[in-house]
């Protein structure tokens, strides 16, 4: 079995002509928490859909713990959890029946998906919402529903795609400390956020897509050390300085 | 007024961006627009002359009947924000704009007015000066038949407003707007079946009822008839009770206004919300079905009969039947007929194609997809759903079976309609890889227009080769239902529906095994043409 729990090998997507992620090469070992940089539009959610077998590459190859994402999908499906951007939620069943219709499509039993539904929703502080339609949801309550269902079946490696977005600030507290203590327990994470401060707090090791290549991978020494910036600059100055974003700094005229 | 400008072009504005994007909607207005313009000119020549005729022969009819057309036509009017479903889409939502410095005053004219220039109250403005023109017996009399007629048209549109108002006002709480969707189709299929039930009953208890009304001249007292008899007695040359109606007409309009006024208001001062979105107590969730079909199945059948838009589809279902048995009550001996009724049957459990398999998930396919789910498993649950959904229908169609024919046809007709809706759900499968249906995109109402997400002309030949090859297919079975009725030996029926029904699951099964087999290889790209990322 390969140490790897992420490999990505040259993988391109091109859009009618436009090249959206451009032969991307990804290794994430297991157990790390992985995080996945990029400003608006730069491929996160493109490599994601790939990896986990939902968007297929122009070229190149993915694989999920030595299993083969093309030639393999169900079987790398048992062992992955997804938090996808779009939250793709059944907004006509309760939250409950939700989680209860997602632990039987990945096979466990009634009991099981009955008990391990109801940590969840008391773990997400959703217990007192679980009778309600996921369509009267607030944001952060369907993104900590979207997380509860990707958890249920015990993954061994996370999709995460901007989980705590939304999400009161308690949660996100509650959320982040699980998804560390998954990471120390073996499950690999791979994880994107704008919130550069949690990425740099909770993340072992980044990479940075910009215009559809990675500009930068390792730890976050690595990447200074190799962009040559100082040794107390933050995640956020080495990726503006990586993305060479053209940050403006005068004012609008008409203001104050 | 810049304010009042901008407010209206940004109406307009949007309304036709609505009919670009759609191209098909604005082929439809290409052709629309010289056929209501044409529509328009006859019926103002229409009711010229039926005016003139009734008062000239039946003078003494002509104030029920102008008060009970007036009605009719205003009741509908003020339905129809809610039939089409347009007052609750973001063209109409005054709320939107609630943010900005605008004056009440501003908002409540920029309301009524893009309310007034559109293209269905322009056609109507010749049939208003032809009943004016019809109505007046001399040129001095013609102001105030043009006045009383538009005041009974000016009801009928600001009764249309307040309740695009109205609806605005519910559709921002999610149960409200699920009741709203729901009445909105009920009442538009009731309409659209209308002419059915009317033919149905030879147009007998519409006539009665319209003759019980008119004699009584039960209309009087709607609102909407107030201006339309100031106008027959002005052209009659009768002032106080032309002043007297058009006093009540003018109250008319003015408390219909009045009211949008205050609606509009409670809109600007955020106070048109109606309770938050329900108590989130209840029982535990239980789902019932055993396994993970069971669960998928479930999982259809409840979310469809949630969704008001699927379980007003239901309602369809049902009502199709009913048309068929007006249809076949029309045609006698067909219907009646063994071999007439397999053949019928038949043609029932084939509609069973165009289900659209994925069509349920829209933007949820992902999840779907994302599942470790046996793709076999996956079509088969994906199919049990939709033919649950199509139950209601089926079992009417099989009642109105029963009142066609003997009791003893009706194992052989549910057999064909098994037989044929099992080939025809194992060929959607196909159809719904190769070509599915477009999910609305992030944010968009699964009710917009794009929501609909054409197949394309390609695909709907392909989908009539595939009714033919449905047919064909669930022929030879329909052939062993059929078998025992020439033959005149009704025991056979002990042995030929079993064997029917046994080979067109055979038959469904195999379709279904290759279509897992497409869906494993082609998952990507079906996704990609789902959410239109390709």
């Amino acid at each position: 079995m390969s140490d790897a729990a992420i490999v990505a090998s040259a993988l391109t997507k091109d859009f009618r002509g436009r090249r959206a992620v451009d032969a991307i090469d990804l290794s994430v070992g297991r157990g790390r928490f992985f995080g996945f940089l990029g400003p608006n539009g730069a491929g996160k959610s493109t490599t994601i859909k790939m990896l986990t077998g939902l968007m297929r590459p122009t070229s190149g190859h993915a694989t999920i713990e030595g299993i083969s994402v093309e030639a393999e999908p169900l079987r790398v499906k048992e062992r992955i959890g997804v938090l996808p951007e779009e939250l793709p939620l059944y907004e006509r069943l309760t939250g409950e029946e939700y989680l209860q219709f997602v632990g039987r499509m990945y096979g466990l039993s009634r009991a099981e998906t009955r008990s391990r539904s109801d940590e969840l929703l008391e773990f997400l502080s959703l217990a007192d919402e679980r009778g309600k339609l996921v369509v009267d949801y607030s944001l952060g309550m369907k993104k900590k529903l979207a997380l509860a269902s990707a958890l249920i079946h015990n993954p061994h490696v996370l999709f995460l795609d901007e989980p705590l977005n939304g999400i009161d600030p308690i949660s996100g507290r509650v959320v982040s400390d699980l998804l560390r203590r998954l990471a120390q327990k073996g499950v690999t994470l791979f994880f994107t956020s704008h919130v550069l401060d949690l990425v740099e707090r909770l993340c072992d090791e980044v990479a940075v897509i910009d215009r559809g290549r990675i500009v930068a991978q390792g730890t976050l020494d690595e990447i200074r050390a190799q962009r040559a910036v100082g040794r107390d600059a933050s995640l956020e100055d080495v990726f503006l300085k990586l993305v060479a974003a053209d940050v403006r700094r005068e004012d609008l005229s008409w203001i104050g | 007024m810049d304010r009042l400008t901008g407010l209206l072009l940004l109406r307009w504005r949007l309304e036709w961006r609505g009919l670009r994007a759609a191209p098909e909607r604005g082929l439809g207005l290409l052709v629309l627009l010289p056929l209501l313009t044409i529509a328009s000119l006859a019926s103002a020549v229409a009711v010229f002359v039926g005016a003139r005729v009734v008062e000239h022969s039946r003078p003494e009819l002509m104030l029920p009947a102008a008060s009970a057309l007036a009605t009719l036509i205003g009741v509908f009017w003020a339905l129809s924000p809610l039939i089409t479903g347009l007052a609750a889409g973001e063209t109409h939502d005054l709320t939107r704009v609630l943010q900005f410095p605008i004056p009440l005053p501003t908002l409540v004219v920029s309301s009524l007015l893009a309310n007034l220039v559109q293209p269905l109250v322009v056609v109507r403005l010749p049939m208003l000066l032809a009943l004016a023109l019809a109505l007046a017996a001399s040129a001095w009399r013609l102001p105030a038949a043009l006045l009383g007629v538009s005041l009974s048209f000016a009801v009928m549109l600001a009764a249309d407003h307040l309740a695009g108002l109205a609806i605005q006002g519910m559709a921002r709480n999610r149960r409200w707007r699920d009741v709203l969707l729901f009445v909105g189709l009920g009442l538009g299929l009731l309409v659209s079946t209308l002419p059915f039930l009317i033919f149905a009953s030879g147009g007998r208890a519409v006539g009665t009822t319209l003759r019980f009304f008119v004699r009584g001249d039960g209309f009087a007292l709607s609102p909407f008839a107030w201006g339309v008899r100031a106008a027959i007695h002005a052209g009659r040359g009768e002032l106080a009770p032309c002043l007297g109606q058009l006093a009540l007409g003018s109250g008319a309009v003015l408390s219909a206004i009045g009211l949008a006024v205050w609606a509009t208001a409670r809109l600007y001062r955020g106070e048109l919300d109606i309770g938050g979105p329900g108590s989130a107590k209840g029982t535990r969730a239980r789902m019932l079905l055993p396994g993970r079909v069971g669960a998928l199945v479930e999982k259809d059948l409840r979310t469809a009969w949630r969704d008001p838009a699927l379980r007003a589809s239901l309602l369809t279902g049902l009502v199709g039947p009913l048309l068929f048995l007006f249809l076949v009550s029309q045609m006698p001996g067909v219907g009646g007929s063994p071999g007439g009724l397999l053949l019928i049957a038949s043609i029932a459990g084939v509609t069973g194609l165009g289900g659209a398999a994925f069509a349920l998930e829209r933007r949820a396919l992902p999840l779907l997809l994302g599942l470790p789910l046996p793709r076999f498993q996956l079509l088969v649950a994906k199919n049990l759903a939709s033919l649950g959904l199509r139950t209601p229908g089926l079992a009417m169609f099989l009642l109105v079976a029963l009142l066609l024919a003997p009791l003893s046809m009706l194992p052989a007709v549910a057999t064909a309609l098994a037989a044929s809706a099992l080939v025809a759900l194992g060929l959607d499968n196909y159809l719904s890889i190769l070509f599915p249906v477009v999910a609305p995109g992030v944010g968009r109402s699964p009710y917009s227009g794009s929501a609909a997400g054409a197949r394309g002309l390609g695909a709907a030949l392909v989908a009539l080769g595939s009714l033919a090859a449905a047919v064909a297919i669930s022929a030879p079975f329909v052939f062993l239902a059929w078998l025992p009725v020439p033959l005149g030996r009704p025991a056979l029926w002990l042995v030929s529906l079993p064997l029917g029904l046994a080979g067109a699951a055979a038959v469904y099964g195999m379709l279904v095994a290759g279509a897992a087999g497409l869906l494993s290889r082609r998952e990507p790209e079906l996704l990609a043409r789902v959410l239109s990322e390709e």
